[in-house]
């Protein structure tokens, strides 16, 4: 055995240590949380404030219209829901008005309104809705999540401390109904939520999942408001980074919230990961590299490629198998409703992980609601140059692509 | 308008989502109005006998189980979605020659038809039931996996008057012969599989109810088509 393998074999286990700090960040955040919640219902707060939710649509996601339905079935006494579109002929917008007919006592607006603040569609999206909105606390949410009926009493709790500034939500993957979904259920309920936890543990570093941030107006208005991050990609990151700048506290909620995805193909699940890999080394820079050291999965798979035997393979296996108990102790953990003979898919998706953590060192243009972007420093967006080299391959690789379709 | 889609199959026959997930899938989307249209294949040829065989087709036997169970669903989407869905079947008249075969949806179905009879006896038949007749991809298509159905376009000058629609649109082929003959038209899916909800569909002024929608389409007025994409 190498002294290459050895190595390899110890960044292993060290990625492994690291994963299992992972899963026991989530268990800690999750049954601190639920000892918090016991003790308090509504927080100090004497009457709940009203919450303007703020919903930018763009297509159909998995399961939208149950998702928008769960924001109108909320135990909460005053708030206000607003549907954000860019055109009426979103397919989003049919479904929406549908929700609007069901719930005609609700407060509810569709909003069709064409911003072209900046580059960011999502914010985009929100700035009609943020003008509009009445109340002091603004919730962005996600069209693709679910929520439970007591989601907002759970998120405004933390702001019965006046030193909160933004709080966010973990979240699960449930559905799934084909290979790419399953493939994202299992990393949302791996990856993403063990390094959420992480971040937020131990390194008390304010890490904002976009699909849920609970905000105060006048907080949005001193970081300049939503046109602040109107040119980044990762707006979700930039919004907390900025709150948190002021002082303010950038909370984790006990909350968890679903994201529905039950029909995505597999080039659905690389495309996105690999756009959040770009994001995520154009932010972290350096600290990009422990993504692919704590995938062990990946690395295990290296030593029994390149000096093949019995230990190099048992090793490997025996990776796996952790990796997938592990998974399947936060899948019970987080409550999570996938079959528990799919975690054994986990290793594969690892691979497939491990292959597209290369491709943002490669490229630095995204593709994103059909537009296509290069991304600089802290995910800040400049549009792809209509000319010059990058143009013409793009051009010629379409062309190709649209003959064989 | 509302959005339609006429021509949807599920796991009673060739489909590969389940009847709820399918209805679900249409609902969540936003859809007005649907068909639920799953394949009755005729049984006397070999084509036919291998669809029985690996149950690709609705069959007498479990007709009224395909119903009972499309008229539950439809309880349920009205209630959740606002969405009425329209019991309906696929007969399939496949042959070794696209000239000889044809696809024919019968919607708003309420017995057993099979799909061996003659072509006129089954267009009685679905008429006596105020059924609504379309002619499905009635001409060429590029789906390189499927055969072309040509025989009731070779033989419109026949069975056009039992016809109240023709698919102008099927998935992703427009049949731009239809147009020219100024006949009735429809668009939809041909749903198989999750993907194809992506694909033409149809729009109608009109109620949202079976008889308005019937009415509509014979009428042909009020009728538009929608390429739906995401």
């Amino acid at each position: 055995m190498g002294i290459l393998t050895i190595m390899i074999f110890f960044i292993v286990v060290l990625g492994l240590i690291g994963y299992f700090l992972q899963v026991w960040s989530i268990r800690k955040i999750l049954i601190t949380s639920a000892e918090q919640r016991i003790n308090r219902r509504d927080g100090n707060f004497e009457r709940l404030p009203g919450i303007s939710v703020l919903k930018p649509l763009k297509g159909l996601d998995d399961n939208l219209f149950d998702n928008l339905e769960s924001m109108c079935n909320q135990d909460y006494p005053e708030y206000e829901i607003i549907f954000s579109l860019q055109d009426y002929n979103d397919p989003a917008f049919k479904v929406a008005e549908k929700i609007k007919e069901k719930y005609p006592e609700k407060k509810i607006t569709l909003l069709v309104e064409k911003c072209c603040a900046g580059l960011n569609p999502k914010v985009n999206n929100l700035i009609p809705a943020y003008r509009i909105a009445k109340y002091d606390y603004i919730l962005i949410s996600d069209s693709n999540v679910m929520v439970s009926k007591n989601y907002l009493r759970e998120i405004i709790r933390p702001f019965d401390d006046p030193g909160t500034g933004l709080v966010t939500n973990l979240i699960k993957g449930t559905g799934g109904y084909t290979l790419g979904s399953i493939f994202e259920n299992l990393h949302l309920n791996s990856f993403v939520i063990g390094s959420v936890c992480f971040l937020d543990r131990f390194l008390k570093m304010p890490c904002v999942v976009g699909k849920s941030m609970l905000m105060k107006k006048k907080d949005i208005e001193a970081i300049g408001g939503l046109e602040s991050v109107k040119d980044m990609l990762a707006e979700d990151y930039i919004l907390g980074k900025k709150i948190y700048n002021l002082g303010k506290k950038v909370v984790l909620s006990n909350h968890i919230i679903k994201n529905v995805n039950n029909y995505w193909g597999l080039r659905q699940f690389l495309n996105r990961h690999t756009r959040w890999g770009k994001l995520r080394w154009h932010i972290g820079g350096i600290k990009y590299l422990s993504e692919l050291l704590s995938n062990s999965v990946f690395l295990s798979i290296f030593p029994v490629i390149f000096s093949p035997s019995l230990i190099t393979i048992s090793f490997a296996l025996f990776v796996c198998t952790l990796k997938v108990i592990g998974d399947i102790h936060i899948g019970r953990t987080i409550k999570t409703d996938m079959n528990m003979f799919l975690f054994l898919l986990a290793p594969i998706k690892d691979v497939l992980i491990g292959l597209t953590w290369f491709i943002p060192l490669l490229s630095n243009k995204v593709l994103w609601r059909g537009n296509r972007y290069i991304i600089m420093n802290d995910s800040q967006l400049i549009p792809c140059p209509e000319k010059g080299i990058f143009y013409y391959t793009y051009r010629f690789v379409n062309t190709i692509k649209t003959r064989f379709a | 308008m509302l959005l339609c889609d006429f021509h949807i199959h599920t796991k009673y026959s060739d489909g590969s989502v389940e009847l709820r997930r399918t209805v679900d899938l249409f609902g969540q989307a936003g859809f007005d109005v649907i068909s639920i249209t799953d394949h009755v294949v005729n049984g006397d040829n070999t084509f036919g006998k291998l669809a029985h065989r690996f149950k690709f087709s609705v069959k007498k036997d479990n007709f009224n189980k395909y119903i009972s169970e499309i008229n539950r669903e439809a309880e349920r989407a009205w209630e959740k979605y606002g969405m009425l869905i329209i019991p309906g079947v696929e007969i399939t008249k496949n042959y070794l020659s696209p000239d000889k075969s044809a696809h024919i949806l019968i919607i708003d179905i309420k017995e057993f038809i099979p799909a061996c009879w003659d072509y006129e006896k089954i267009f009685l038949e679905a008429k006596e039931q105020d059924a609504l007749i379309i002619a499905c991809h009635p001409h060429h298509t590029s789906d390189m996996t499927n055969r072309d159905t040509l025989f009731l376009w070779n033989n419109r000058e026949k069975y056009a008057r039992y016809i109240d629609a023709w698919e102008i649109a099927n998935r992703d082929d427009v049949f731009n012969v239809i147009s020219l003959k100024k006949y009735p038209y429809i668009a939809n899916s041909d749903f198989h599989r999750a993907r194809h909800i992506y694909s033409w569909k149809t729009l109608l002024d009109c109620e949202k109810n079976t008889e308005s929608v019937k009415q509509c389409i014979r009428n042909n007025r009020g009728v538009a088509i929608t390429l739906f994409r995401n």
